[in-house]
């Protein structure tokens, strides 16, 4: 076992040290204990309160004995229509507790021990499968975050390099030089795949003008959303695309230093990446002097612990920097002010792997891969009641009818669809018509009062209680929500109450003002897109299924 | 202060010496912490490892008592290493030349042997002070109550004035007064050398400015100090008048003290309660208390201040001022027909250079710090920013002198004393107020928790503490903030008077008592 | 854009062009033009936080309304502070604020801050019942210190006392647990306050807008009879000279809130000067003069011990001279007591024999 003394001193020296800390004692320990935060306190120099209070706010790190090992059940939307909740319900009794959407909705039912992944059925826990490759489209349509994904030797270092990997970085360090290669991310129209949509180019554009020193690329891999599992994907079989995406962007804003931000959840991505990178760094590929170019850049892999809204970019700074994990207020923003105050580029994994390939196959040709005027593809985790879920890298401008139907394989048992989610939760439902009619891309969506986001889409079927789902939903957004702007604080806990029937007025009419009212001041008054997108889920029940939520509160009141 | 509180949030470096300021002056603390948010950086020097110490950059844990060698040495690093602000050295200081040649000999691996603080900490801490754009220094009894005191404050000055950090924002010589109205006390002319507004007694144009203001004939010969009147009572001293003061617990060598006032043919004393001291008077004025009293103070930072009443006092409670008044014309005494705090507060402004542009309503906001010399004078938040009082500041020389006692084999333990943040002096006005004694139940003996196993005692159980001149009895409390060799406690708990243990000496000049440094022999007491 | 070779830029508020200065937020703009914009989680002693959102105004051109607190001014901006939409999101925040605690009203004695919520929830006209729901915050009944009460249940969440600690006090004794709407404020380890880095200062207390963090000595007088009357003064304690205000019913002081403009202090105090004021009233104090007679310290007139002291006094000066009187000063009375003294040393016995309690 290691000592105290020891996991302080290998930690404290490094970049980013809290959350390297704290995993190693709540592994050594199972829990965090009172000793290993008073030890961690007084090395970091961080308040014990304060420290206590950043702890609690994680799901994963407990400070209740054996909490590491605790066998935690996903019950995200699709693993609750795979009967997760039963399945927790029967094993509580063995301290079985539940966990948030933990990203593999393709392959539900997940559930965590220690830093172990299972796959949990009523009968049986077995290590959980592969992560699945993406399946090609039918079309034959060109790819390019994942043209090279179905590589089965596309994992290591040399199967990658074998198909064209650092050609990329060699081409931009050593030929094309930092602005040329920025000019051509510029102009392929790449924009944030996280979900935000800012223009990638710009960003670095504007890291690379800042003052400060030295600057950082984080690369956001903190997939939280509920329904979306594309970025577990690339990390697990194309690792290295991730990284040399990583060298290019870091090269383009003139960084040296590069943070990977994983979620906790995915304890296999994280060994894969961590012998990626070190692949990485014994090739020369991270370090001093990258291919001769003289340009030098590293990369720390931090593992999150737990909580949602560390995908929100200022929220993952703060993360990493050991602070309590609130969305700062901006601006400034994280190109000028980003880890210790410093300029830093946050990017989403799959924004990171369509980096190389444009800079190989040049903007023009990224471009014209999207439909009509849209630039470019992305990837959408497609999962729930649909015959081949998984992940799917579309053109920008593809119906969403023909991902469906053509690509996907159609609803299964011949049912009708009902409804379906666009960005993972946070765009709230889009009903059969409007799912049919929607086009992937952020005009078309946002159009019909939703957004495309991460690309999360989950679909469901006529059978489906959409008041029900709307409800996991909403308690999923008061459970991450962090609990520092009012509206949404308390917005999302009374939504909850209200779908669920257990609080409200009751009358329909009256519930019905009450939920628009709480929907409308979290729109436009929450300090961060969390508080802001909730209230899609109440307003798209209120358009779609007004009947079934009448009867609801009927019920709930009789 | 030489500068103002605000300036506490300034400095790039704090040098914080012989000032437990968390708990003695809590809210200027918050100053400092505020200033290392803001980045400034915090040097300490203090034999016990406080709160400040905890959250040094740079803590040096000098032995008690050996503040001279450590700030010798800085001196010594300072100059050897071309630290010295020449220009200013040369502009507005004296005596630079001898002392170089004094400075020499004090290498930092010299007082390293002395304070037992690593060399290496010595050089930086100089460093550190010696290259900051703005630096300052606090201090508080730490330095001040050893026989050494006045040579620990020059010590002081001389790091300040070699370096230039003093008349400037974020710089300065900062005592922490420990008393609401202390530095008041000496402003006004409470003082056996000083008339109001620091005016020597001794100089006969100020003997004929009170002659005329007062009427009266005044001496030019300057009174003895307390301590020194003190030691004669019941010998030159046969009546005292004491006006809120708990001397026999706050003053070292209780016994003697006790002892003083009790020979005494008459002893009137001013007070709110029936304290240790009171007890012993010949006649008890029951005084109007904080909250009952209108008038003024003056704080640490020379800021003038109003005290207001809010309710009026129990029974027949007066006004001090009142009090010493009917005093004054009952014993024929003229120009003691104020009535009220403001008509004696006009007075002494009007007497009072550094007063001399305030009065009682122009006080109100409590905005000026003194001196404010005229009428149209806004304060003086920051001294010195010119010249000095004597025109150049003086580079002293200055020699390490061992305390009035050293450690012995009948007394082989260093007893150093202090504050708490919860009491108040001899707990007359803390020791009454509901809730304290949750937090402060009682008086402990902090000691090393080695020193507490190698001594044979036990943590939480009494033990004997002795000096050379008595003997109390006090619980042991095992911490590891106090070195091991040194133990600590206060004074505040007339159930544990350590004052009788203390009293070893006095600082030859200011007569300032060595309460800092008091050699002990500690004994088990077995169960009774 | 800020151009830096400008002092003052302007902007339009509410229709009117008005000046800022570089670096202002829109929150000091409007106060400075006595919009009253609301908020909850302000304190202009700490950093901006934009957590309470009821300060949002609206910014044309911005999507959505923003957090007055925490947006900076920029020339050229047109904001509104008032608008009918902004009231009544403003009114629903509210009421859901209102909605989580257990009740609103709070006394005074609580806190000098502790008014705030019931004073916007009146304003508003928010205490309407809408938006019930779970209570939040756990209160902290068995945490039997005497100075402080931790009603959670009337907390907010607006991290003014966990940021007064730390911004402030320096201390970092209070922080949250959990999240979202299982927010907690709290120690480390959830402890009680003595068990924590809590050194009673009572700036929590004092900055804390609903009475959920209170001054529970105060609040022992709460039925005393009589108006609370605030008198400002110098706190007695230390030479930092913290302004305080004594609060009163009628002759009984019954509590103390520090001076937010006190400039020694700028609204810090430290649990002496917050909490330990009671000795003033206490049965302790001594009422009558007292002369000692055949060995007891008996009570008498004003006169009669005016009368024996002075003959104390003059049958040593006939004995002994007048240097044979000393007098003693304190450091603690204000400065009339030691200038009449001093004089009565000086020009009543003609000599310097005086002194204070500073060398000890």
């Amino acid at each position: 076992m290691e000592s105290t003394e020891k996991i302080i001193e290998e930690w404290r020296t490094q970049p980013a040290p809290l959350l390297g800390m704290l995993h190693a004692f709540h592994e050594r320990d199972l829990k965090i204990t009172e000793e290993a935060i008073l030890a961690i306190a007084k090395a970091l120099r961080i308040p014990k309160a304060e420290l206590f209070g950043t702890v609690t706010f994680y799901d994963h790190l407990s400070m209740e004995s054996g909490s590491h090992d605790d066998l935690r059940i996903c019950t995200g939307p699709i693993c609750s229509l795979k009967g997760s909740q039963e399945i927790l319900k029967a094993m509580q009794g063995d301290g079985a507790r539940s966990m948030p959407c933990s990203g593999r909705c393709d392959v539900p039912i997940p559930a965590l021990r220690g830093n172990r992944t299972y796959q949990i059925a009523p009968d049986a826990i077995v290590p959980t499968p592969e992560t699945p490759r993406p399946i090609p489209n039918p079309g034959g349509l060109e790819e390019c975050v994942f043209a090279e994904i179905r590589d089965p030797d596309r994992k290591s270092l040399a199967g990658y390099q074998a198909s064209g990997g650092y050609l990329a970085a060699e081409k931009a360090l050593n030929d094309l030089g930092r602005e040329r290669t920025l000019a051509e991310v510029k102009a392929s129209g790449l924009a944030g795949r996280g979900g935000a949509g800012f223009p990638t180019g710009e960003k670095w554009q504007a890291v690379a003008d800042a003052q400060g020193s030295p600057k950082y690329v984080v690369c956001n891999a903190d997939e939280g959303e509920p329904g979306c599992f594309k970025d577990r994907t690339l990390l697990d079989h194309d690792p290295h695309l991730v990284i040399e995406g990583m060298i290019l962007a870091a090269f383009c804003c003139g960084a040296s230093e590069g943070f990977i931000y994983l979620r906790y959840e995915y304890p296999e991505t994280l060994k894969t990446l961590g012998q990626a990178l070190q692949e990485a760094r014994d090739a020369g590929l991270l370090g001093k002097d990258i291919l001769g170019s003289g340009y030098e850049f590293q990369i720390h892999l931090r593992r999150g612990a737990g909580a949602y809204i560390c995908g929100e970019e200022t929220s993952l700074l703060n993360s990493l920097e050991g602070k309590h994990p609130f969305p700062r207020n901006r601006p400034p923003y994280p190109v000028t002010h980003g880890f210790n105050d410093l300029p830093t580029a946050v990017n989403n994994v799959e924004t990171l792997a369509s980096v190389p390939w444009i800079v190989m196959n040049g903007a023009a040709r990224y471009a014209a891969l999207g439909l009509g005027d849209h630039k470019g593809t992305k990837l959408i985790s497609l999962s729930g009641d649909i015959e081949k879920p998984g992940n799917y890298e579309v053109p920008l401008g593809l119906p969403l009818k023909t991902l469906i139907e053509e690509w996907a394989g159609g609803i299964p048992g011949g049912k009708k669809l009902q409804a379906v989610t666009m960005a993972g939760l946070s765009g709230g439902f889009l009903g059969a018509e409007d799912a049919y009619a929607v086009t992937l891309d952020e005009p078309s969506v946002r159009a019909k009062g939703s957004f495309l986001g991460a690309g999360g889409i989950m679909i469901f079927d006529e059978t489906r209680d959409m008041v029900d789902l709307g409800r996991q939903a909403m308690a999923f957004f008061a459970h991450e929500s962090c609990g520092k702007c009012f509206p949404c604080r308390i917005g999302t806990q009374r939504l909850t109450e209200r779908l669920a029937g257990s609080a409200g007025p009751d009358t329909f009419a009256a519930w019905r003002e009450e939920v628009e009212d709480m929907g409308q001041v979290m729109k436009s008054s929450s300090a961060c897109g969390l508080g802001m997108a909730a209230p899609l889920i109440t307003e798209s029940l209120l358009r779609l299924f007004p009947d079934d939520l009448a009867s609801t509160i009927k019920k709930a009141n009789s | 202060m030489s500068n103002p509180l605000e300036d506490m949030e300034k400095p790039d470096v704090y040098f914080c010496i012989g000032t437990n300021m968390t708990e003695c002056h809590p809210v200027a603390a918050t100053r400092i912490k505020r200033g290392l948010a803001n980045g400034g950086r915090l040097i300490v020097a203090d034999p016990r490892k406080i709160q400040l110490a905890e959250i040094a950059d740079l803590y040096l844990p000098l032995k008690v008592g050996t503040d001279v060698a450590l700030l010798l040495a800085m001196a010594h690093v300072i100059d050897r290493d071309g630290l010295v602000n020449e220009e200013f050295v040369a502009e507005r200081t004296e005596g630079i030349q001898e002392l170089r040649q004094h400075l020499k000999e004090f290498t930092p691996s010299w007082a390293s042997a002395i304070c037992q603080v690593p060399a290496e900490d010595i050089e930086k801490a100089a460093h550190w002070y010696g290259e900051a754009e703005k630096a300052a220094i606090y201090y508080t009894l730490g330095i001040t109550e050893h026989i050494c005191g006045v040579d620990n404050v020059q010590s002081l000055s001389n790091l300040a004035l070699l370096t230039g950090h003093i008349g400037k924002e974020g710089t300065g010589i900062n005592p922490m007064r420990g008393q609401n109205n202390i530095q008041g006390a000496g402003d006004v002319g409470a003082l056996p050398n000083n008339y109001p507004g620091f005016q020597p007694v001794d100089d006969p144009k100020n003997q004929a400015k009170f002659e005329a203001a007062w009427g009266t004939p005044v001496s030019l010969e300057r009174g003895i100090t307390k301590v020194t009147a003190l030691d004669q009572c019941g010998d030159r001293i046969r009546a005292m008048i004491i006006g809120g003061e708990n001397t026999v617990v706050t003053d070292p060598d209780r016994d003697h003290c006790e002892h003083a006032l009790k020979s005494l043919d008459h002893l009137v004393v001013i007070d709110l309660f029936m304290t240790e001291t009171a007890v012993l008077a010949d006649v008890v004025l029951p005084a109007s208390s904080w909250g009952e009293t209108d008038g003024v103070c003056t704080n640490t930072e020379r800021r003038v201040q109003r005290l207001r009443a809010a309710v009026p006092p129990p029974g027949d409670a007066k006004p001090d001022w009142w009090i010493i008044s009917e005093l004054g014309k009952r014993l024929g005494f003229s120009g003691f027909d104020y009535e009220s705090a403001k008509d004696v507060f006009n007075e002494l402004c009007s007497l009072s250079p550094i007063y001399a542009g305030l009065d009682w309503d122009r006080i109100d906001q409590g905005e000026y710090q003194w001196p404010v010399p005229n009428k149209e004078h806004t304060g003086t938040p920051i001294l010195h920013i010119d010249e000095f009082p004597s025109g150049k500041g003086k580079l002293k020389i200055v020699n390490l002198r061992d305390p009035a006692e050293v450690i012995s084999e009948s007394y082989p333990v260093w007893l150093t004393t202090g504050r708490r943040l919860e009491s108040y002096h001899s707990r007359t006005q803390t020791g009454r107020s509901f809730g304290i004694d949750y937090l402060l139940p009682q008086e402990t003996l902090e000691i090393h928790p080695d020193d507490v196993e190698k001594w044979g005692l036990t943590d939480g159980k009494l033990c004997r503490m002795t000096s050379a001149r008595g003997s109390v009895e006090i619980v042991v409390e095992a911490n590891k903030r106090s070195p091991r060799g040194t133990v600590f406690c206060s004074f505040s708990f007339n159930e544990t008077p350590v004052n009788i243990l203390t009293g070893s000496g006095y600082d030859p000049i200011t007569q300032t008592a060595e309460l800092k440094v008091c050699p002990v022999r500690l004994e088990i007491i077995e169960e009774r | 854009m800020i151009d830096k070779t400008k002092n003052t830029y302007e902007l339009t508020l509410d229709g009117e062009v008005v000046a800022f200065s570089h670096g202002e937020s829109l929150f000091e703009i409007s106060e400075r033009h006595k919009k009253e914009v609301p908020t909850l989680c302000y304190d202009k002693r700490l950093d901006a936080f934009g957590g309470c959102r009821m300060c949002m105004v609206e910014v044309e051109g911005f999507r959505n309304p923003v957090a007055s607190c925490t947006t900076k001014a920029s020339p050229g901006m047109v904001v509104h502070t008032h608008t009918a939409k902004l009231e009544k999101d403003r009114k629903t925040l509210l009421e859901l604020v209102v909605s989580e605690n257990r009740q609103v009203e709070t006394p005074e004695l609580s806190g000098f801050a502790s008014q705030e919520l019931t004073q916007l929830a009146n304003r508003y006209d928010a205490i309407t019942g809408r938006f019930a729901g779970a209570k939040s915050g756990t209160s902290r009944t068995e945490d039997l210190n005497p100075f402080i009460l931790r009603d959670y249940d009337q907390c907010i969440s607006c991290y003014r006392c966990v940021r007064v600690c730390a911004e402030r006090e320096g201390d970092y004794a209070i922080n949250v647990m959990n999240r979202g709407f299982a927010t907690q404020i709290t120690t480390e380890f959830n402890s009680d306050l003595r068990e924590s880095e809590c050194t009673f200062c009572g700036q929590c207390v004092q900055t804390c807008p609903t009475g959920a963090l209170a001054d529970k000595k105060a609040l022992r007088d709460r039925k005393t009879v009589g108006d609370i009357k605030k008198t400002r003064t110098i706190c007695t304690y230390c030479g930092v000279g913290c302004s305080v205000d004594i609060m009163s019913k009628e002759d009984k002081i019954v509590g103390i809130q520090p001076a937010m403009d006190g400039p020694a202090n700028l609204g810090a105090l430290c649990v002496k000067g917050q909490f330990a004021y009671d000795f003033v009233q206490h049965d302790d104090r001594l009422t009558t003069p007292l002369v000692r007679k055949n060995g007891k310290l008996e009570p008498v007139s004003w006169t009669e011990a005016i009368d024996v002291a002075a003959k104390g006094f003059e049958k040593v000066s006939r004995d002994h001279g007048n240097e044979a009187i000393y007098a003693i000063a304190s450091g603690r009375a204000p400065h009339e007591a030691s200038y009449a003294l001093q004089k009565l040393m000086r020009a009543g016995w003609g000599l310097n024999q005086i002194d204070n309690c500073s060398r000890a």
